[in-house]
């Protein structure tokens, strides 16, 4: 299990700066081609990275149902919670439980679909060929324009992906159930500053006000913070 | 018919407190096994293809490039850079948290950070220097959300994504109320201040304002790198993307030093998660608008408004109303993506430039942020000042007073908006 969440966090991060590096790269060397160096642009306009755009995309549409799997493990995915929390404890909790079981349901229906899809787009032809089993009745697959890769190992993606997020919502509903608590993402959270400065501040300065009054000091914001911070 | 049972059901899911992507997509599957012949290939299809644009994938590299920058360092740099602009008028450290805001909520890319991080650095030093801390969490609460206006901004990428408007457009579109709107958001300020007379900052000197400018501009660069690249044509809108990811980056690891190379990583992760559940939202409300399309819905609405005799005045005041209250429960990029595709066709026949609208609707998520009883930057403040969310919603009255009264003059003066991209040839 271990291994797994891992495995996962490992993949969605390495996508993600692969995506960065190759539009960077392409968009780089569309520019470096155009500068008359003698031999580098000659050795640069023979390398074509036309399919670099398509290769982001591919890249990302896979960051994003593994990272989507992620996210369910992390608490990312936001509803409206206004008025279920407003609920007790006891039926709020069965509102939870239908809403993670949802999730889990809506992720397997697209897991099976998307399954089904990629199976009659090509992983059917693909798969019969290599266990030797064509008896030439099935057609080979579409492959994408630029790399010229099958779809349906493309769009894998998504009943692979949506697979293993349906087992993240099981996970969490399991949680849940046996402990009552839901993973939560902070989207406030900031590196480098400390939360805890501040509520520190404050209770010595409504002692210290309480004193003297609102006496006005000139203030040295940005060192206050680093040296409560060193 | 059909629209009433859509969104009977989409609403009776998402109060169930289920994330907004499962229930849009549970809607549509409701609705496709029960109601209608879509074949379920073409639905199938729609899974795939759905995020599979060029454009979209500029929301994960934002992201990025945001969250390298998102660090209590830039802040630093960057407040006291606006302090030393605008600290010795009346209220000056309030004035400065509003242009810190405005900058770093532009930079980032998210308002709670934007918050959290201006917040928690000014707030001590406005407490000790006098100001009441209502206030200051007011005008911090407040102006956080400035920075889904002033590009780069994710909310109008989503918008281009939901109606085919341009990016480019948008965003210099955005500049001008943007700008506007951190002024009347400053001018308000200065005239609280200048009434319960709060203290200001001694004036500083063109040498420390060219310091603290030097120090904070590698960070607000990046705003020129994206608006440079894409207006001058050297970047697709996603490829400026992905260079202010990289510009970032080098940014923060090698000019400021905030952040290690070993920290990457975690930036790299926490960044794919955000675009992921982003990315999966756009997914399932592609699903929804293409039902809605299939059902002919917006047409419908379309002939319905017409046939009233809804003028372009009377609609916009309509949309404004819905959004506000959208915006009480959801957050901004779901409300655009699944009411952009709604309010758009109505939009086109009555005339209404798809600019004007896309930032309109913008401002409308600014102010849903911080308005009770479910501003997310209202709950954020309230966090960091240990108020509560009664006491501030009193603290922000006057800057929410502020912001609505801009939205009126978003709505009705077409012109703020249009203005910049047309002189620049955008549109």
């Amino acid at each position: 299990m271990k291994f797994l969440n891992h495995l996962e966090e490992w993949f969605v991060s390495f996508l993600m700066a692969g995506a960065v590096l190759v539009i960077f790269v392409a968009v780089v060397h569309r520019y470096a081609a155009g500068l008359p160096i003698p031999v580098v642009q000659d050795w640069l306009l023979t390398i074509n990275l036309g399919w670099a755009q398509e290769l982001c995309i591919i890249m990302f549409v896979w960051m994003a149902k593994f990272g989507a799997a992620y996210g369910v493990r992390t608490g990312i995915h936001v509803g409206v919670d206004v008025l279920v929390n407003k609920l007790n404890v006891r039926t709020r909790a069965k509102f939870v439980i239908f809403a993670l079981s949802a999730g889990a349901f809506f992720t397997g229906l697209v897991a099976v679909l998307g399954f089904d899809f990629i199976w009659h787009n090509g992983m059917h032809y693909a798969v019969y060929n290599v266990l030797g089993l064509n008896d030439g009745s099935l057609f080979e697959g579409p492959v994408t324009p630029d790399l010229e890769w099958p779809t349906w190992a493309v769009y894998s993606a998504v009943p692979l992906g949506s697979t293993l997020m349906c087992f993240r919502f099981l996970q969490v509903l399991v949680r849940f159930i046996r402990t009552g608590e839901l993973p939560h993402h902070d989207h406030s959270h900031v590196e480098g500053v400390d939360e805890t400065i501040l509520s520190h501040t404050l209770d010595e300065e409504t002692e210290a006000s309480e004193g003297e009054g609102t006496a006005v000091v000139k203030t040295t914001h940005g060192e206050d913070a680093k040296e409560a911070k060193a | 018919m059909s629209a009433l049972v859509i969104f009977s059901i989409l609403l009776a899911l998402m109060l169930t407190g289920m994330p907004i992507s499962i229930s849009l997509g549970l809607t549509v599957m409701t609705f496709l096994f029960t109601m209608t012949h879509v074949p379920l290939q073409s639905i199938a299809l729609k899974l795939f293809s759905g995020i599979e644009k060029f454009e979209i994938m500029a929301i994960p590299f934002f992201i990025l490039a945001g969250n390298f920058l998102t660090h209590g360092g830039v802040a630093r740099r960057i407040i006291n850079f606006a302090t030393s602009i605008v600290g010795h008028f009346y209220g000056g450290l309030a004035l400065s948290g509003v242009v810190a805001c405005a900058l770093f909520a532009a930079v980032s890319g998210s308002s709670p950070a934007t918050v959290v991080a201006i917040g928690s650095i000014l707030l001590p030093g406005m407490v000790q220097a006098g100001f009441p801390m209502r206030f200051g969490a007011g005008v911090i609460a407040t102006s956080g959300a400035l920075g889904i206006l002033i590009p780069p901004s994710i909310v109008m990428v989503m918008y281009a994504i939901a109606t085919n408007a341009s990016i480019g457009a948008l965003f210099m579109a955005g500049v001008i109320p943007g700008l506007i709107m951190a002024f009347m958001l400053g001018c308000m300020t200065w005239y609280r201040a200048r009434k319960f007379n709060y203290p200001r900052q001694p004036k500083a000197s063109w040498g420390e304002r060219l310091r603290t400018f030097k120090e904070s501009a590698w960070g607000l660069m990046l705003i020129i790198v994206v608006m440079g690249g894409i207006y001058s044509g050297i970047f697709t809108p996603t490829e400026a993307a992905a260079m202010s990811a990289v510009y970032a980056f080098f940014v923060s690891v090698f000019v400021y030093k905030d952040m290690t190379l070993k920290e990457v990583p975690k930036v790299l992760l926490s960044s794919a998660n955000m675009s992921a559940m982003l990315l999966y939202i756009i997914t399932n409300a592609v699903m929804f608008s293409f039902i809605l399309a299939n059902e002919n819905i917006p047409m419908q609405l379309t002939s319905w408004m017409l046939d009233k005799g809804f003028g372009p005045i009377a609609f916009l005041l309509a949309v404004n109303f819905v959004l506000l209250m959208a915006g009480n429960f959801m957050e901004p990029s779901s409300i655009m993506l699944i009411f952009a595709p709604i309010v758009f066709p109505v939009a086109m026949k009555l005339g209404i430039d798809p600019i004007h609208l896309g930032i309109l609707m913008v401002v409308n998520m600014e102010v849903g942020m911080c308005h009770p009883p479910v501003g997310l930057n209202l709950y954020v403040a309230s966090g960091l000042t240990k108020l509560g969310i009664t006491e501030l919603t009193i603290a922000v009255w006057p800057w929410l007073l502020t912001m609505l009264v801009f939205l009126g003059m978003v709505t009705y003066i077409p012109i703020i908006s249009t203005w910049l991209p047309t002189v620049l040839g955008m549109m």
